[in-house]
């Protein structure tokens, strides 16, 4: 098996000590990040960009890739102990786990979270390690017509799948490509929507965008919201998961990494939805449904296995084709970016060490996290009794910070700023914000590979219908976009019907 | 008529649609227009592309003119659109509060630095969440900027404005 050499390979990279130290930082922040509600992967990572420019990539990604599995798990235990979900991946686990935890079983909903992500994000990456590289194989054969329509199809089902309602989601997209437009056009090195300002010719960071909508959109909102009293739940003692809650929880892990794994690796965005889809299948399968809405053990196991199993899968898309389906995926294309590195077929073959040290790291940082996790959730759980006003001016600072040194900019700032009172305004009407994050670094790869491929076609539009691959995309892309209005029309007729 | 205390705009929530959101609405329509318009101010530049630069803020143009009609539409028929906005209170004077922490941090970087505006920032912050320890605040504050600062500065190698200290 080549895969499998090409692992051996990357563990001797991911288990050189400055590797494992860089694996260590992230799996921490990671965890500390996920714990803490406003703050998540996303903003930690574009954060941490500025810092890592000019340093060794490969130990950068190990420590973005940490991060990135640690706020996985530590959004469970924020779920668990304050019923607010630390990430959007675990507002279901807050359902069961929370309940658990007033009844006095905490430890066990915490230990039920950190083994199935475990379980699952091992599983996850065993996936990635043998998908992603059958996965690049094919892409080789892609060309720009292809790369177009994957990229039309990533933007269709993540407007319409994240937000309440596709109008909501594609508002967002829309957004974010309009960010995405001003600057040079790299084709003809025509300044496009600069306003006049100099500052705008290399067009707007993603990590401008990012922190506004996150840091400053989120605070904005947190501060405008009226204060609840967030009861932190203790934990008392560490008791073991009792045999019965082993019995209960092996199957829901295997089955949320089942669910998870593939949703997270089609281009439809998010760890979210694979956790409502194992939550509902565990709801259905469990001998005592009655338990749950009362603190069900396999409501917690499944959700969480499932989003660890997504976090995993949606490397795939990133890896071999470019394309991120999350946010914190569309950051990391921009740490790639930042490296002049292309995540596509061919990193594979052009930077293995980078690659494989970056899946093997994930290994190694599945069994920190448990051992982190499991024994010392009670201790992280302390991070929540930060104050809101310290936390959230803490994390306005480190905002000002990041954005200032992309550049040595004010203008940055201010432009970040403006950008968080816009994504204020979207919490507020409940227009989600991947959507804009996403369009804005994917809009200038979607037109560069449109106009190259009418380029090469010599301005015939057919190609994107004639090649089987470019063809099938594009209807599913189509799909996708009436798909959630038919259904939706549907059911309204029938719930009609029925009054 | 019912005064229009927070309690009873809840409770009415079902007798209009969110203003927020038609408001939303239309910037995003307002955005398409301005990108469509703009797009007449970009030189073609040398006709080697077949498309053109002007051909993609078109269809962005289109897109947010699109989407934020349906939007428009969703928020006008539906008067209550989803679960998640039930209780939507809005406190106007943490927003203001805020932003004159942006507002100031953004004219003050460059002149008095990144410590003290950093402080400031972080001051203010805890102001808006009504944070009842302003002492508190503002060493925490302080301590957080200089270490900042320092750490950042000398551990990492950025630099960071040092105005007036």
């Amino acid at each position: 098996m080549d895969s499998l050499r090409l692992l051996v390979d990357g563990f001797g990279v991911a288990l050189e000590p400055a590797n494992l130290l860089w694996a260590f930082a992230g799996v921490l922040l990671g965890t500390a990040v996920g714990i803490l509600p406003g703050i998540g992967p996303a903003l930690t990572v574009a954060l941490l960009l500025p810092v890592t420019y000019g340093r060794d990539p490969v130990g950068a990604f190990i420590m973005f890739a940490g991060i990135y599995y640690g706020a996985m798990y530590g959004g469970s235990t924020t779920s668990i102990l304050m019923n607010t979900p630390g990430e959007s991946g675990s507002i279901i686990t807050a359902l069961e786990g929370n309940k658990m935890a007033r009844a006095g079983r905490a430890s066990a909903a915490l230990a039920t979270a950190a083994i199935g992500s475990f379980v699952a994000g091992t599983i996850g990456t065993v996936m990635l390690t043998f998908a992603a590289p059958m996965l690049a194989n094919l892409a080789l054969t892609f060309g720009p017509a292809e790369y177009f329509a994957l990229i039309v199809l990533g933007f269709t089902t993540i407007s319409s799948v994240l937000g309440n309602t596709p109008a909501r989601g594609l508002v967002s997209l829309f957004f974010g490509l309009t960010l995405g437009l001003v600057g040079i056009d790299l084709q003809t090195g025509q300044a496009r929507y600069t306003l006049g300002l100099p500052q705008l010719l290399d067009g707007i960071h993603v990590v401008v965008v990012a922190v506004g909508l996150f840091a400053v959109g989120e605070t904005l909102f947190v501060a405008s919201r009226p204060r609840a009293r967030e009861q932190v739940t203790q934990v008392r003692g560490w008791t073991w998961m009792s045999r019965e809650d082993w019995a209960r929880s092996w199957k829901p892990w295997l089955r949320g990494t089942a669910i998870g794994f593939p949703i997270g690796a089609l281009p439809t965005g998010g760890a979210e939805i694979p956790t409502f889809l194992s939550y509902a299948l565990e709801r259905r399968l469990s001998s005592k449904p009655e338990e749950f809405g009362h603190g069900a053990i396999e409501g917690v196991a499944g959700p969480e296995a499932a989003n660890n199993a997504a976090a995993a899968g949606v490397l795939v898309p990133l890896l071999t084709l470019g394309l991120p389906t999350s946010s914190t995926a569309a950051i990391m294309l921009a740490a790639f970016q930042q490296f002049n590195l292309q995540p596509g077929p061919l990193i594979f073959t052009q930077n293995p060490e980078l690659v494989w040290g970056l899946i093997a790291s994930l290994y190694v940082g599945n069994v920190m996290l448990l051992l982190l996790n499991l024994p010392l959730a009670p201790w992280w759980a302390r991070l929540l009794r930060i104050p809101a006003p310290l936390l959230y001016g803490g994390i306005l600072v480190f905002a000002t910070l990041g954005t200032y040194s992309l550049k040595n900019s004010a203008f940055d700032v201010g432009l970040m700023y403006l950008i968080g009172m816009v994504g204020f305004v979207m919490r507020r009407v409940d227009i989600p914000v991947a959507p804009a994050i996403i369009g804005m670094i994917l809009g200038p790869m979607a037109e560069q590979q449109f106009r190259r491929a009418l380029a090469i076609s010599q301005g015939d539009p057919s190609v994107f219908f004639t090649r089987p691959i470019s063809a099938s995309l594009l209807s599913l892309a189509l799909f996708a976009i009436l798909a959630v209005p038919v259904v939706r029309a549907y059911q309204t007729r029938k719930a009609r019907y029925r009054t | 008529m019912l005064p229009s205390t927070d309690v009873s705009r809840d409770e009415s929530r079902g007798a209009g649609p969110d203003r927020a959101e038609v408001v939303v609405a239309l910037a995003a329509i307002a955005l398409g227009l301005f990108v469509f318009f703009a797009s007449f101010s970009i030189d073609l530049g040398t006709g080697y592309d077949r498309i053109g630069p002007r051909f993609f803020p078109y269809v962005v143009a289109a897109g947010l003119v699109l989407s934020g009609s349906f939007l428009a539409r969703g928020a006008l028929r539906r008067p209550n659109p989803s679960p998640t906005e039930f209780h939507l209170q809005t406190s106007w004077p943490a927003i203001g509060t805020l932003a004159l922490a942006l507002g100031s941090s953004v004219l003050l970087l460059e002149r008095a630095g990144f410590i003290l505006t950093a402080a400031l920032l972080f001051f203010l912050v805890a102001r808006a969440f009504e944070s009842r320890r302003p002492w508190r605040d503002a060493v925490v504050g302080l301590l957080l900027s200089v270490f900042v600062y320092v750490a950042f500065t000398r551990g990492l190698g950025l630099v960071l404005p040092h105005g007036l200290l």
